[in-house]
């Protein structure tokens, strides 16, 4: 019998495969490193993968060491955790960047409830900022007259830049996709189609990384 | 993105090897591969392929079109065109390097191969400068980039995107000359305002 067995997650409403797991969290991986702003996060991904591969280590641990399965499974759940990792960092790198931004949007969406931060990367956003504050007034703020004590933190926020240009890749054909054109105030409208590469704003696009129509290359 | 983050995607496609030893399948989470016949050719990712190799654990099947003859008619089809071709593979570039990196003892004429596929390199990356002159030249802020592969599309990242970016923070900040006059005028009331 073999020690491995095959996979399959079972979930309450859906039954998804590992390896859908693993497509989804690579192309999640690609947008967030090419978006210039933070996205929806993919914690129920993360977490079913990192599931995943503890029960996979467990299991390589039988084997033994030898084994030229247990390189093969360790290569595996290597390059996976590479994503996973670089997935991770490239999201605290965006809240780290544009913290004050971030966390003033993510109050608002989460009233709505769709908020984009996972709890724990939103307790980092505001531990983040408290010790900039703090460490701000110690360094500086302090020793100042006491008219310029203030720290005035919506003066230092720093916002993405949704005006730069992107590529991408469209997953399915997206009709209408409005461009605004500054200079001659006239819109242009251009079709996505499916499969179909195009260089172009990141404005206009946002909403369709978000629901996944298309994929940033 | 970086290149080798790239490559790493590349890595994901799958190849055909001949292995040399017997095995069961095996349950991997990007899907089950096996069972490894000795001498009997099978389907996994590339990483593994490579792997495999380097452990001298089988041969690497050259894909259909890492052959002389497709790639002779791909570069003639690249020069006559004035538009990019489709090419046999989203990541020729990266395989055709990985494979002939570790294994071109398994595909036959390889140095020839080497160089022609540097050939269809060349010429496509000189389309591409052409074309991106084109499209800065016009001051479009819209470009369409049909089957050109990832890792051309990468290797004119940190230059299209940033000076297209430029030109466009150039045409806003042109088209509000009002904004800067006041700019100015606060500078300069400012400035009287240290005289005194």
């Amino acid at each position: 019998m073999d020690p491995i067995d095959d996979i399959e997650l079972s979930e309450e409403e859906e039954e998804i495969t590992a390896e859908t797991v693993l497509k989804t969290l690579q192309s999640a991986w690609q947008n967030e490193r090419l978006a210039p702003e933070i996205l929806p996060h993919h914690n129920d991904m993360v977490e079913c993968m990192l599931g995943q591969i503890q029960h996979m280590e467990r299991n390589i641990n039988k084997l033994p060491k030898t084994d030229l399965r247990a390189s093969i499974h360790k290569m595996e759940l290597s390059r996976i955790k590479f994503i996973i990792c670089n997935y991770l960092r490239t999201r605290l790198n965006k809240i780290e960047k544009y913290c004050i931004h971030i966390i003033n949007e993510e109050r608002q969406r989460m009233e709505s409830g769709t908020n984009y931060l996972t709890p724990a990367e939103f307790k980092y956003a505001q531990e983040y900022l408290l010790n900039m504050e703090s460490h701000l007034k110690n360094v500086v703020l302090d020793k100042m007259p006491g008219n310029m004590q203030t720290l005035e933190l919506n003066k230092m926020a720093i916002y993405p830049n949704l005006q730069t240009h992107v590529f991408l890749k469209a997953n399915d054909t997206v009709s209408c996709v409005v461009l605004e054109d500054l200079v001659g105030d006239q819109d242009e409208e251009i079709d996505l189609e499916e499969g179909s590469q195009h260089i172009l704003q990141y404005k206009p696009v946002a909403d369709l990384v978000k629901t996944g129509k298309v994929q940033l290359v | 993105m970086d290149p080798y983050e790239i490559e790493f995607l590349g890595e994901n496609r799958i190849i055909s090897v001949i292995p040399n030893f017997s095995y069961d399948k095996i349950y991997l989470i990007c899907g089950e591969f096996g069972p490894f016949r000795a001498g009997l050719p099978l389907n996994v990712p590339l990483w593994l392929a490579i792997m495999l190799k380097q452990k001298q654990k089988c041969r690497i099947v050259p894909p259909d079109w890492m052959d002389l003859d497709v790639l002779e008619n791909i570069k003639e089809e690249e020069k006559r065109s004035r538009f990019f071709t489709k090419m046999p593979n989203e990541h020729y570039m990266v395989e055709a390097k990985l494979i002939l990196g570790v294994a071109a003892e398994d595909v036959p004429n390889s140095s020839e191969i080497k160089t022609i596929i540097k050939d269809i390199w060349d010429i496509r990356m000189s389309k591409l400068r052409t074309s991106m002159d084109a499209l800065m030249k016009s001051g479009g802020s819209y470009g369409r980039l049909d089957h050109l592969t990832l890792m051309e599309i990468n290797s004119v990242k940190p230059l299209l995107p940033s000076a297209m970016d430029d030109l466009h923070r150039i045409r806003t900040t042109s088209k509000r000359p009002t904004t800067a006059s006041l700019n100015t005028s606060t500078f300069s009331q400012s400035g009287s305002s240290q005289n005194i």
